[in-house]
C-alpha cells in the first residue's frame, strides 16, 4: 500500500538509522517502539516471519534484546525514496553471544512511513533469523 | 550527482533488466552491467564478478535450467541522489521437465553508474537459485 509520509529526505534517514537503529542497540525499547504505529507490521521476508501490531513487535524486541549481550548495526548505505516515503539500508547486524561468540549478518531493511513513523518494515537476512 | 528522472531508475530495472531476464534475452540482461559488475546472492554470500566471466556464467546457467521465469509485483525504492534502486518483488520459476513453478519473495539492490549496473546484491526467500 502506498502511504503519505511527512518526512524529507534527511528526517528518514534520521527515522531509520538515529532514532530506530540507535536505540535498538541502545537497547532502549520505549524508543524503538515509538518509531511503530500502532497497527504496524514487519515481516521478516527471508523466513516468512510477521510481527503484526505494536504488542507483538514489543514481544519480539524484549526476546531479540535479550538474547544478545551486545548489539551493533553498522556500515549503512541508504536508499531513499523520498516522494513515496520509503527508504532502504543494507548494513552489518552484529550480536554478542551470552558465551562471548559473535553472530554477524548482512541484512537489508526495507521501511515504508506513513506520516512520521514506521507502517511496514520488510527484513531480508543473510543467515538464520533472529527475530522470532 | 545524475541528473535522470526517477522512471529512469525504475524502468531500467523493470523494462531492461527483469525484462530481459524473464524473455531470456541474454544480450538485453548483460547490457544492464558494467563489464566490471559484481551480483552478490547475500543470502547464500556467493559472489558473480564481471559481466562477461561469472555473472554470464550464472545467468547461463540459470535461463537454461527453467521452463519459465517471471517477476512482478514490484515495489520499489528509487533514490536518483545516489543512482540506486532496491527492489521487492515475487518470482515464479518453474524448473524444466515440471509442470509446477516454484514461488519466492525476493528483494535486489541495484546500485549504477553512467546508465548500468556496477553492483547487485540479491537476497532470496527459499533455496539460492543462482549458483
Amino acid at each position: 500500500m502506498q502511504y503519505q509520509s511527512s518526512l524529507d529526505r534527511a528526517g528518514l534517514i534520521e527515522l531509520a538509522l538515529i532514532k530506530y537503529f540507535g536505540k535498538v542497540d541502545a537497547k532502549d525499547l520505549d524508543a524503538v517502539l515509538d518509531c511503530f504505529h500502532d497497527n504496524a507490521m514487519i515481516t521478516v521476508q527471508t523466513a516468512f516471519t510477521v510481527h503484526e501490531g505494536k504488542e507483538n513487535i514489543k514481544r519480539m524486541f524484549i526476546d531479540f534484546m535479550g538474547a544478545y549481550k551486545t548489539i551493533i548495526h553498522k556500515d549503512f548505505t541508504c536508499t531513499v525514496d523520498e516522494n513515496n516515503g520509503r527508504i532502504v539500508a543494507s548494513f552489518i547486524a552484529e550480536m554478542e553471544n551470552e558465551d562471548g561468540s559473535w553472530t554477524r549478518l548482512n541484512n537489508t531493511n526495507f521501511w515504508r512511513i506513513r506520516d512520521d513513523k514506521f507502517q511496514e518494515v520488510y527484513i531480508y537476512m543473510s543467515g538464520d533469523n533472529p527475530l522470532t | 550527482m545524475a541528473d535522470r528522472p526517477y522512471e529512469h531508475y525504475t524502468d531500467f530495472v523493470t523494462k531492461r533488466y527483469f525484462h530481459g531476464v524473464d524473455n531470456y534475452d541474454m544480450d538485453m540482461v548483460l547490457d544492464c552491467f558494467h563489464e566490471d559488475a559484481t551480483l552478490t546472492e547475500v543470502t547464500s554470500m556467493t559472489i558473480h564478478q564481471g559481466r562477461d566471466a561469472g555473472i554470464k556464467t550464472m545467468f547461463e546457467a540459470f535461463l537454461g535450467a527453467h521452463s519459465r521465469i517471471w517477476h512482478g509485483n514490484f515495489v520499489h525504492t528509487a533514490d536518483t541522489t545516489e543512482e540506486s534502486v532496491c527492489s521487492q518483488f515475487s518470482v515464479e520459476v518453474t524448473p524444466k521437465g515440471e509442470s509446477e513453478p516454484v514461488r519466492y519473495e525476493n528483494c535486489n539492490r541495484f546500485y549504477m553508474k553512467d546508465d548500468k549496473f556496477t553492483s547487485v546484491f540479491i537476497y532470496m526467500s527459499g533455496e539460492n537459485l543462482l549458483t
